[in-house]
């Protein structure tokens, strides 16, 4: 009886080929992988002017803003009252442009909390406007 | 040839990304409901430090308004958004001016959030 011989033989690809493929995935994944954020929010802000500061009180609703503190009109509100509040004051004005929020900051206000505010006021329905006190060069006399 | 190719392929995806700023230290607001934002011709950024930078570049605030009206240039409405990332703590005195100067150059501003997990 003859007995067939396989002649296949293993094939094993060359090792060295190893690290330059590790290489390069190393390399792809570190150019693929982005830690930054790709989301956020839309906001409208409309163009501001120069004007001369009014003396009559103006008919917007104000939003003053310090460090840790919020305040609609002059009176200092609760983060969680802040929404309903300005929601009732904006109830009764169909047209956009009586719905215009004045926002001030104070200088030391940081980004988070203008964020929650300004958040809240688009979420009442107001159209946000910045205000913010011009800085000017003072020069002695000498 | 596999290789070639590849390699080519990572050189070109870094270059693409040479105006990035993810080599900023920022950390980012967190807010809810936020949305995709999607392709910017602009990036502003104020970092930690409260430095400002343009698409990876620092620049002074008087710099800005300019720079951005001719990087949005005749852009239609829809294509002139502009990424603003500012760092949680960093002040008014610093990131008022820059959403002012978005404003006025007419871009549409994007403020790049993190999601707030409730």
């Amino acid at each position: 009886m003859k007995v067939r011989r396989s002649t296949k033989l293993l094939v094993e690809p060359s090792a060295v080929t190893t690290g330059d493929i590790a290489f390069n995935l190393i390399v792809f994944f570190l150019v693929c992988a982005s830690s930054a954020p790709d989301s956020g929010r839309r906001q409208n802000i409309p163009r501001s002017e120069t004007v001369p500061q009014q003396k009559e009180k103006s008919q917007h609703v104000e939003v003053q803003l310090t460090r840790t503190t919020m305040a609609i009109n002059g009176d200092v509100v609760r983060p969680r009252d802040f929404v309903p509040q300005l929601r009732r004051l904006l109830a009764g004005k169909p047209r956009l442009e009586d719905r215009v929020v004045v926002v001030k900051s104070r200088p030391e206000v940081p980004y988070h909390h203008w964020i929650t505010a300004t958040s809240g006021i688009e979420e009442a329905g107001g159209i946000i406007t910045i205000q913010r006190e011009e800085e000017r060069e003072v020069q002695i006399p000498q | 040839m596999g290789d070639i190719a590849f390699n080519l392929l990572i050189f070109f995806v870094i270059l693409a990304r040479a105006n990035d700023d993810s080599f900023l230290n920022w950390q980012p607001a967190r807010a809810k409901n936020l949305e995709a934002a999607g392709y910017a011709k602009a990036s502003v950024l104020i970092d930690a430090d409260s430095r400002l930078f343009l698409n990876g570049r620092q620049l002074g605030m008087s710099q800005l308004p300019q720079q951005i009206g001719e990087l949005l240039g005749d852009a239609p409405a829809g294509q002139r958004t502009v990424l603003l990332k500012v760092h949680r703590e960093a002040q008014a005195l610093y990131y008022e001016p820059v959403i002012e100067a978005i404003s006025e150059a007419g871009g549409d501003l994007v403020h790049v959030l993190e999601e707030l997990k409730e």
